[in-house]
């Protein structure tokens, strides 16, 4: 850098000052001997004189570079401190804006949310109608409620019983060559309860007329969407007997 | 025909499915099928699976007895199976089905029981507002 290879002003300074010294202790010793003595050299005076004016001239020229550097550097400080602020607004700008990011992101979240519950809501929409109608049917059969006069002993369940069970589309299917108490039906994976026709006048309440003569209307009319408790309601409403030996409805408890 | 085959053999699918998932709500032929090794086999299961289809609303509202949607819940699961073997298990799970079937009808009787003790403060005030309105 070029100031390296120049002094800096304060050095400057410092070697001139040092220089007026030694120039005016010189002058002063010379005045001095001149008193006593004469000159040795005549002219050396003057010379040492106007050396020191030409000092004091560089004196005065390195006061007035000081005096401008120290403006310029008033001024670098200025600026620095200007700088400062500027970075430091920036900052504050930068802050604002990332927290207005996670505000705004936030929000856009909590928005998608809404949407998704709101498309949620409106697929699992029901009308009241048909959901109350739902509750009025499953009320009503006391499928989900038990009768209010319900005593241990009582044949009705909250699902579909031994009887029930048999009496029903899959019931009825096939025919099995073994006898058909609960216990000991043999077979596949929908056999559970099927009961062979030939057996079936064998049963007390195939034998009632009603049952019989219910079923094969509900099951084969309209488009066998009726539950298949619907007719088993009438079952039971007309022959409200316990069932045989089968290990359901027991009366044990 | 053959269409009218096809649909009519899918009513018929539909009517026998209706029917065996209502049959889940008893305990009692969860263990006949339990102890008949039927819930061990893997065609059995993947056909509970299948049926899970009746949880939606256009199929659950032909459900007449809608414990047998939980009860298909709990069959999905390996140890709720192997337990359906005992016979104690199934026998707890029906008194407490029953015991829950009665819970709301419990709580109808005491508020009625509840209303009717209200009612006779009422009456003497309502006979002597008819007196007065004559």
């Amino acid at each position: 850098m070029a100031t390296a290879a120049e002094k800096s002003t304060k050095e400057r300074l410092v070697s001139v000052l040092d220089d007026l010294e030694v120039l005016s202790r010189e002058l002063i010793e010379m005045l001095a001997l001149s008193r006593t003595q004469k000159l040795p050299q005549p002219g050396e005076d003057v010379q040492i004189l106007e050396v020191l004016v030409q000092r004091d001239r560089e004196f005065q020229e390195l006061m007035a570079v000081a005096q401008s550097q120290g403006k310029l550097h008033e001024e670098m400080q200025r600026l620095e401190k200007e700088v400062e602020k500027r970075d430091s607004d920036i900052q504050q700008l930068q802050k604002q804006l990332k927290e207005a990011e996670h505000i705004l992101a936030t929000a856009v979240y909590q928005a998608k949310e809404k949407l998704k519950s709101i498309d949620k809501a409106r697929k699992g929409s029901v009308l009241s109608e048909e959901l109350i109608k739902y509750a009025h049917r499953i009320s009503a059969s006391n499928a989900v409620c038990a009768p209010l006069n319900w005593v241990p002993g009582d044949p009705r369940r909250p699902y579909p019983t031994d009887l029930e069970m048999r009496s029903g589309m899959l019931g009825l299917m096939a025919n099995l060559p073994s006898n058909g108490v609960n216990g000991h039906l043999p077979g596949d994976a929908l056999a559970a309860g099927r009961l062979p026709d030939v057996l079936t006048p064998h049963y007390p309440w195939q034998s009632s007329d009603v049952s019989v003569g219910m079923l094969p209307p509900h099951h084969g009319s309209d488009l066998g969407l009726e539950p298949p408790g619907h007719n088993k309601e009438n079952e039971e409403d007309v022959e409200n007997m316990s069932t045989d030996s089968s290990s359901s409805s027991s009366d044990s408890d | 025909m053959s269409g009218d085959g096809a649909s009519e053999q899918a009513r018929s699918r539909f009517q026998a499915e209706l029917e065996f998932i209502q049959c889940l709500a008893n305990p009692n032929y969860l263990n006949f099928l339990a102890q008949r090794g039927y819930l061990r086999e893997r065609p059995f299961i993947n056909y509970l699976k299948y049926l899970l289809y009746w949880k939606e609303p256009e199929y659950a509202k032909f459900l007449k007895y809608p414990h047998c949607l939980h009860m298909l819940e709990l069959l999905q699961y390996e140890h709720f199976r192997k337990e359906l073997v005992n016979a104690q298990c199934t026998k707890f799970i029906d008194e407490q089905q029953l015991l829950h079937w009665q819970h709301y009808s419990r709580k109808r009787t005491r508020l009625q029981q509840a209303l009717a003790e209200q009612a006779p403060q009422q009456q003497p005030t309502q006979q002597h507002g008819n007196a007065t309105a004559k």
